[in-house]
């Protein structure tokens, strides 16, 4: 995963795409979240043990008393 | 009057459900315009069907008590606003599971309690319904998003209530009101008719005066529901028979991480808590949790895009209908990237096998359920150990890796710093609500911090 945040123009033809129009404050915003976030994602991608599957919608629950 | 010892009483003949339901009425009209913890109040249908119980054979365990349930689940015919701008005026055509099951065992519906906007967010200060007050000093928010739920319960204006949690929506509010919320282990209870946050982290559960309110509660609403894929098999025992276990014996967690991070005077309430328990009987040890630092990161990776899903129609046809938080939250859930789900997912599992480590040597974990006091209405930061930070992030860590853990977990009330509740967190093996309810119980037992009760007339009076 590359880290670095996307431009707000990459934002907004995403979210143009997905069919939603989103107004320059609220794409900084966004933007302002993934420059806090994307650096953690990519840590945990690293970190995360190879082999480690998705959790399902809901975690097993074998362990009902 | 606790819910336990209304419905004694009911059920003794000492006053009838029409009775419960006019002082509830009358406590509301009397309180909640200086609380706003209602959205709607069904007056009228509550004494029509308070009426209808009172001729019916049957006679359940909650039979003419009077709740109230946070206005993001169903109630046949009355609006669920979600209190956003985009949902007023829409009337739930049936009963959300947990509301039908609530019916069936006798209770009655009074009406629709306050939240943040699509219960996404902790604060409960809607731009479309105003705030709901803290009724321990009204100038300070009750935390969210259940704050209706969490303020009802205090101020009693409903016997108990039903809120629903996603990252914390129960446990904050009951911390930051002095009241017992328990957020039951996901897949617990069925959350059809409820508007979605996260179909992964979603559950519904009770906000009210004790773990044995709570019990009474609980055990009324949960259970397997077909029509709801993510609910679990497995049994649900009778909770309120298995309160006066005491907890002589039981291996009893602190995580210090979390304790040496709250203001120090919230640290030393539950340290004086834990002792409490100490002196019951329960084995008290110092727990490590892995990753709590990460666990918030992990946490947003799946909130965020399967909100963004669930409100997708709307992000594209009324996007400035909603507030600027919550727009922002969404957006941010929409465009993260697309293995960034998978990866939250991948997390979660890896973070579950931690914590499901830590419980194998304790059978229950305890914290802080809020490392601050309630900060006032429109504060965006809080300080903690002279560091201002945003409250959001003071929050994250108390309360996200037990919900990302599908962990049941609960805030009891454990003492007051300022004159303001602070709240012990009990944290139980999955589907081990039991052993959570009956350590909450054996400390309310034990002292009184749960039967304080907030000034009202003073301070709802605006």
């Amino acid at each position: 995963m590359n880290d670095a945040a996307p431009s707000l123009e990459l934002l907004r033809s995403l979210a143009e795409q997905q069919g939603v129009s989103p107004a320059d404050a609220d794409l900084e915003a966004v933007l302002g979240f993934l420059r806090a976030i994307l650096p953690a994602l990519s840590e945990l991608e690293r970190r995360i043990p190879s082999g480690t599957p998705p959790a399902g919608l809901f975690l097993p629950d074998g362990e009902a008393p | 009057m606790s819910l336990a010892c209304l419905a004694e009483g009911l059920r003794a003949g000492e006053l009838s459900p029409r009775e419960a339901v006019e002082a509830y009425l009358e406590r509301i009209e009397e309180l909640d315009g200086g609380l706003n913890a209602y959205i709607t109040v069904r007056a009228e249908e509550a004494l029509a069907e308070a009426a209808v119980l009172e001729r019916a054979a049957e006679r359940g365990p909650l039979w003419g008590v009077p709740v109230a349930v946070k206005d993001v689940i169903d109630v046949a015919g009355a609006p669920t606003t979600a209190a956003s701008k985009i949902l007023a005026g829409n009337v739930a055509p049936r009963d959300a599971a947990a509301v039908e099951r609530l019916r069936r065992a006798g209770a009655i519906v009074l009406g629709k309690l306050n939240t943040h906007e699509f219960a996404y967010g902790a604060t409960t200060t809607s731009p479309h319904f105003g705030p709901a007050r803290n009724p321990w000093s009204p100038e300070r928010i009750c935390g969210g998003s259940s704050g209706g739920s969490g303020a009802a319960a205090a101020a009693d204006l409903a016997a108990g209530t039903l809120g629903t949690d996603t990252a914390g929506s129960i446990r904050i509010p009951a911390c930051f009101c002095g009241v017992s919320g328990l957020r039951p282990s996901t897949g617990r209870v069925s959350n059809r008719g409820v508007v979605p946050v996260s179909w992964t982290l979603d559950t519904v559960g009770p906000v009210a005066r004790s773990a044995e309110d709570c019990a009474l509660l609980l055990e009324a609403i949960a259970g397997h529901d077909p029509a709801d894929p993510t609910t679990a098999a497995a049994s649900v025992p009778a909770y309120s028979g298995l309160l006066d276990g005491g907890v002589e014996g039981l291996r009893v967690g602190l995580v210090e991480s979390l304790t040496e991070r709250a203001d120090p005077r919230i640290a030393e309430a539950v340290r004086s808590a834990v002792a409490e328990l100490g002196s019951l009987g329960a084995r008290v040890g110092s727990a490590v949790v892995p990753l709590l630092d990460e666990v918030g990161t992990m946490n947003q990776l799946v909130m965020l895009p399967e909100a963004a899903q669930a409100h997708l129609p709307w992000l594209r046809t009324r996007l400035s209908d909603y507030g600027a938080d919550v727009r922002a939250r969404l957006l941010a859930g929409l465009l993260l990237p697309p293995t960034a789900y998978v990866t939250g997912q991948r997390a979660r599992r890896w973070f579950y096998e931690g914590v499901r480590a830590v419980l194998d040597r304790f059978d229950l974990l305890v914290a802080p359920t809020m490392p601050i006091l309630p900060p006032p209405i429109g504060e965006e930061s809080v300080e903690l150990r002279g560091e201002r930070i945003p409250y959001r992030l003071a929050l994250i860590p108390f309360n996200s890796p037990w919900s990302f853990a599908g962990l049941p977990a609960m805030s009891i009330p454990c003492g007051f710093v300022d004159g303001l509740p602070v709240g012990l967190a009990l944290v139980g093996r999955r589907f081990d609500e039991a052993t959570v309810l009956r350590t909450a119980h054996a400390f309310q037992q034990a002292t009184d911090r749960h039967e304080r009760r907030p000034a009202l007339p003073a301070a709802a009076a605006r």
